[in-house]
């Protein structure tokens, strides 16, 4: 077993897109074309002819934010998509992929579903023609998706045994409340049980058009060809309509005091906290900028937060913050853990973490490496054809282009101290903050008064609608 | 964006024309004993460094436990130029990141920077290798922060705690007994003095190898080896590890208790290292096992007879006969012993009666994809050239590993299966709520 010196998913606290070569002004996104069918579906192609491989990466509008009642309904549809088609039943689906060492996989996010794939070049006629189908023409077996049901409820019990895996959707039901972001894309054990081959096709029908929806390949192929393939191949699948589909616009309710969620784990010997506020969408014109400013502050290894909770005072492996940020909406969090007996003191270091942040600011050294290091950090994040092929999709889904990559490290650089201070000013929470505690609260409670009024609730319960 | 080392190879498959060469890597060793691999690969502006150091837990004894991770964080903890703090923050401001890893038998320090940082990198390393300063400030707020990784460990994972407990039962006199974490009573008592006796002993120029790749010259790297690294005293070999797990003689059976939803189950069967000739037909016939969803032990047991919601096979490299491992999560109201038996069943279905052509084919293929994804970007290529010199002695097997995967026979799979899947040999550990029945 290796054991690493600081745990790798902290250090992605910015998204994946977020730096830029340091010879940025040589680095451009690779050439691309892009077009859109008759029935509305954008297609991107990219050619990569270092190696004999294609990258492909779908998006749909299909996320858990049109779950409705029925939460986990868009997690499992997409899951659902690999019980096979007509042409391809599942046996024979999984021996094929399996075969040619063929990678395709479906899941559901908050916002949207999706469709990753790899595959060797020579394997293309045979994996697209696969990918088609499943998109275009899934069966939804009932007893596939019996199993496959059994498989998600053991799969969400198992989930109660690691806090980590279970404290992000606690979090954001409690700082989005009804709004269709606080959706659990998971879905609860009360919810899944529910579920029927109805609701999928029903889901299915509703949401997988073509129309909102994008495809991206990138790898070892020629262009014209493959332009043909997918206009021919694609073009069968019929335009919709999606009711509701804004249905993310709608406010998102403002928190209006400190809130604390206590999550009661009897056995836990450790306390998983998180302290978060409403964050920034994607598009806000300051996404840049907030991303050095949470370098900074929690997103690197000698991070405000880092530095304080592990370095000076070794309360903890690890503290970090991040951004998460949505269409409409998104949320920031200050996320760590500690001993049972340590939680008072690293939520008390946390909260005096921020409030630095606030009265001291940050200092031209420190801005400067933040930059240096966003900019440093960014080529690797575009080394290979699957990481263009995904960003190719994340353009279409929050509309924006390839000059978010080409001036990257112009944006880096224009960001002042001036600058800086007013996005701690704006964007950084003071007060009004949400804590997510998942321990033993029997040892805890009296902590969690502190920080303001608690709701507790069991860990092995079904979460509440809202809290 | 990228370069792949072995273009014809894909694309031709496990064919015996494949044009491979080692040449793309380049080699070169500094007086001191401290061995350099370089490839040159300017398809991003950045670079890496891997340092592969041969020491791990399989190099400590019973009350010092632990110290060989713990070490690995205090690497980055201050030395003579750059004192506390000042390694990270140097290496953040030019732009570089890091992390480290330690395993039972090595420990790996990995440092990414965009090539103009190269020099800065150097000096980083340099500074801590030839003179580390061991503050004894930071050895206790270090000692929480691996504690805190150890209880987060175990917080989060019921694997954590099953698989420490069956390599203790496997293991009965190898150092693989204990867990690289250590155990906890040992990592609240680590003394100065054992960390200054690690550095000296371990942490030689002449017990390293460095990685590097990216968008950098070889000669450039070079002379900045001799510059930084090379005016660095070798040291006196480490002492052998001379312990040899004696045979096992029968099957040894270990339960823990956590409250977990369904059984969670870890069988491993004793295997050999990887300088071992049946490593490359162990490596396929755990693919066979586990590896997509048209495997043996996933179609029979999760999508078949749904005894199980999850089932994954594990053999890996290692400097000294290893486990095997099976693991597998019960599925809700199935009893564990009747999951274990059908996992049994499977194995000796294929030692009985071996594998088809096609699935063995089909496990090369896959392999083809992952070797190729391995070295698809600069990072992977420094881990995997710098592990198949460390594990099996020299990176060149690296690019003869397609070829010695190629030459698995299906009877050499069955050969293998009835050579290591013995009852005798085998130790499960079950962990699950109730172990008072």
């Amino acid at each position: 077993m290796n054991n690493f010196r600081y745990i790798k998913f902290f250090l992605l606290s910015l998204s994946a897109f977020i730096g830029v070569a340091l010879k940025a002004q040589d680095y451009k996104l690779p050439a691309y074309q892009q077009f859109t069918l008759k029935n509305g579906l954008t297609v991107y192609l990219m050619e990569q002819h270092d190696v004999p491989m294609i990258s492909l990466s779908v998006i749909l509008p299909a996320g858990a934010i049109y779950d409705g009642d029925k939460a986990g309904l868009a997690s499992l549809t997409a899951t659902a998509l690999k019980h096979g088609t007509k042409k391809y039943p599942k046996a024979r689906l999984d021996e094929e992929l399996d075969f040619i060492g063929a990678s395709v996989s479906t899941y559901a996010s908050k916002e949207s579903a999706g469709l990753s794939a790899e595959f060797a070049a020579k394997d293309k006629d045979k994996v697209l023609d696969i990918i088609n189908d499943l998109l275009t023409a899934p069966v939804f077996d009932s007893e596939e998706f019996a199993k496959e049901k059994r498989r998600t409820l053991a799969r969400l019990e198992q989930a109660k045994e690691s806090p980590r895996s279970v404290i992000g959707s606690y979090f954001d039901k409690l700082l989005y409340g009804d709004h269709v972001y606080g959706n659990i894309i998971s879905g609860t054990i009360g919810t899944v049980t529910g579920l029927t081959t109805a609701d999928i096709q029903k889901f299915y029908a509703a949401n997988y058009i073509p129309n909102g929806s994008a495809i991206s390949i990138v790898g070892d192929f020629n262009s014209k060809e493959m332009k043909a393939t997918i206009t021919k191949m694609f073009s069968g699948w019929a335009k919709g309509k999606q009711e509701n589909a804004n249905l993310a616009a709608k406010p998102i309710a403002k928190p209006t005091g400190n809130r604390v969620l206590l999550v009661n784990k009897d056995d836990a010997k450790e306390t998983t906290f998180y302290i978060g506020a409403p964050g920034i969408s994607r598009n806000n014109p300051d996404y840049v900028a907030v991303s050095v400013i949470n370098t900074l502050f929690g997103g690197r290894f000698t991070s405000m937060l880092n530095d304080e909770l592990r370095v000076n005072s070794g309360l903890t492996y690890g503290a970090s913050s991040r951004f998460s940020a949505l269409k409409n909406g998104g949320s920031f969090m200050i996320s760590t853990f500690t001993a049972g007996k340590t939680t008072e003191p690293a939520i008390d270091k946390a909260l005096e973490v921020l409030k630095k942040l606030h009265t001291q600011g940050v200092d031209e050294t420190s801005l400067a490496s933040a930059k240096n290091y966003v900019k440093g950090q960014f080529p690797p994040g575009y080394e290979t054809s699957g990481q263009l092929a995904n960003l190719l999709t994340q353009m279409f889904w929050y509309k924006f282009d390839e000059s978010f990559i080409n001036n990257f490290q112009k944006n880096v650089d224009g960001l002042t101290l001036e600058k800086a201070k007013s996005i701690i000013a704006t964007y950084f929470p003071e007060d009004k903050l949400q804590f997510v505690l998942v321990g033993k609260a029997a040892d805890i409670k009296k902590i969690a008064e502190k920080y303001g009024p608690v709701t507790e609730v069991q860990i092995k319960e079904e979460p509440k609608k809202a809290f | 964006m990228k370069r792949i080392l072995f273009p014809v190879f894909v694309l031709l498959g496990f064919s015996s024309q494949a044009q491979i060469k080692a040449d793309d890597v380049n080699s070169f060793t500094l007086k001191n004993g401290m061995k350099f691999l370089v490839v040159e690969d300017n398809s991003i502006p950045n670079a890496n460094m891997y340092l592969f150091y041969r020491v791990g837990s399989r190099n400590e004894y019973q009350g010092i436990t632990g110290l060989s991770h713990f070490f690995e964080h205090m690497m980055f903890n201050g030395a003579k130029k750059y004192g506390p703090k000042e390694f990270d923050r140097t290496m953040e401001f030019n732009g570089g990141a890091n992390n480290a890893y330690t395993r039972e038998d090595v420990t790996v320090y990995t440092d990414w920077f965009p090539a103009s940082a190269t020099e800065v990198i150097f000096d980083l390393e340099s500074d801590r290798i030839a003179s580390l300063s061991i503050d004894p400030k930071m050895v206790e707020s270090e000692r929480g922060v691996v504690l805190s990784e150890r209880s987060t460990g175990l917080e989060n994972s019921p694997w954590r705690m099953l698989s420490e407990a069956v390599q203790a039962q496997a293991f009965q006199e190898h150092p693989y007994h204990w867990p690289v974490i250590g155990y906890e009573d040992d990592m609240k008592n680590w003394k100065q003095a054992d960390l200054e006796r690690y550095f000296k002993t371990y942490y030689a120029p002449n017990n390293c190898v460095v990685v590097v790749s990216g968008a950098v010259k070889t000669a450039d790297i070079k002379a900045l080896a001799e510059k930084y690294l090379e005016p660095i005293p070798a040291q006196p070999a480490p002492p052998k590890v001379h312990q040899v797990e004696p045979v096992q003689t029968g099957e040894r059976r270990i339960l823990v208790q956590k409250d977990v939803a369904t059984p969670y189950m870890y069988i491993a069967y004793k295997a050999p290292q990887a300088t071992h000739d049946d490593y490359y037909a162990l490596v396929l016939l755990s693919d066979i096992l586990s590896s997509g969803k048209s495997s043996r032990l996933y179609s029979a047991l999760v999508d078949g007879k749904q005894q199980a919601t999850a089932i994954f096979s594990s053999y890996g490299e290692s400097f000294d006969p290893t486990l095997f491992s099976i693991n597998a999560i019960a599925g809700k109201g199935v009893n564990e012993t009747d999951l274990e038996k059908s996992i049994y069943e499977e194995l000796e279905k294929i030692k009985k009666d071996g594998v088809t052509d096609k699935e063995l084919q089909k496990v090369k293929n896959q392999k083809l994809i992952e070797f190729y994804n391995q070295v698809e970007t600069i990072n992977g290529k420094s881990n995997n050239i710098g592990t198949y010199e460390v594990f099996f002695g020299d990176y060149k097997k690296m690019f003869e590993a397609p070829d010695r995967y190629n030459k698995v026979t299906a009877e050499d799979i069955k050969r293998v299966a009835n050579a290591y899947f013995n009852k005798t040999t085998r130790t499960v550990g079950i962990l699950k709520a109730n172990t008072a029945e």
